[in-house]
């Protein structure tokens, strides 16, 4: 699956890599242990935002219906 | 507006399910999704996992639609906020275009959750809200969108089983996003 910047899918690729592993081996086990993909999303999104604002991509500011806060 | 709710049931636990559906793109079963890229992820207060997501889209609007909408660009992007709750065993998903937006809105919810009689099964519930603005056959183009939406949700039948029995046979997963 591609980025939509590009040159970002590399990063990308790496980052979704980095956590899916730790969502399925940390998280859903109720390890809240440190994410170890920080550093890694920071590159990444630091590409991605880039992407965003030459492509005049319009992601602030938009209402939309929000997941229920109340739990079932 | 149009409104058009599914639920599907999946004959696999909540925990692989979400796997699965975490990586569902891309899926030949759904092609208009191309791109997929994480704006934001954090964990709240009560341990929930939220994630901001933007996917591109590339609907493949017919012709005649597009020429009504007047605009030949079938490239759409659309945000997406989805909840983790490991806890209540929750995954909720929601969505909306942020492109076309004076033209259409298509509001999206996915909720997955044990099925409450047996822990080993998953159901989905799917909703959708279409709106279509400023155009007289404003109920015809929703009622078109609707059964194309409704559409993708049932080959999504096939969609986060095909992931997930995929998943089961590899061993280390290098399926991208």
């Amino acid at each position: 699956m591609n980025s939509v910047g590009e040159g970002c899918t590399d990063l990308k690729r790496e980052y979704d890599q980095c956590f899916n592993r730790w969502f399925a081996e940390k998280f859903l086990k109720g390890d809240r242990s440190g994410d170890p993909c920080t550093e890694m999303f920071k590159k990444y999104q630091h590409c991605v935002q880039k992407a965003i604002k030459e492509k005049d991509i319009p992601i602030d500011g938009v209402e939309f219906m929000g997941p229920n806060k109340d739990k079932p | 507006m149009k409104i058009w709710s599914t639920e599907h049931v999946f004959s696999y636990p909540w925990e692989t399910v979400i796997k699965a559906a975490m990586r569902k793109y891309p899926n030949p079963m759904n092609p208009s999704v191309v791109g997929v890229d994480v704006l934001d992820r954090n964990l709240d207060p009560e341990g929930r996992l939220h994630s901001h997501r933007l996917l591109s889209t590339e609907w493949g609007l017919p012709g005649i639609v597009r020429a009504i909408m007047g605009t030949s660009h079938t490239r759409t992007y659309v945000k997406e906020h989805s909840i983790v709750d490991p806890e209540e065993k929750t995954m909720e998903l929601c969505s909306t275009n942020i492109t076309l937006t004076n033209l259409v809105s298509v509001d999206e919810r996915l909720v997955y959750r044990p099925h409450p009689d047996n822990p080993d099964v998953t159901v989905l519930t799917q909703e959708a809200i279409i709106t279509v603005k400023g155009v007289s056959l404003s109920s015809y183009l929703e009622g078109m969108m609707a059964l194309r939406m409704s559409a993708n949700a049932r080959k999504s039948a096939g969609r986060t089983p095909r992931t997930v029995e995929h998943r089961q046979t590899t061993s280390s997963g290098n399926i991208g996003n």
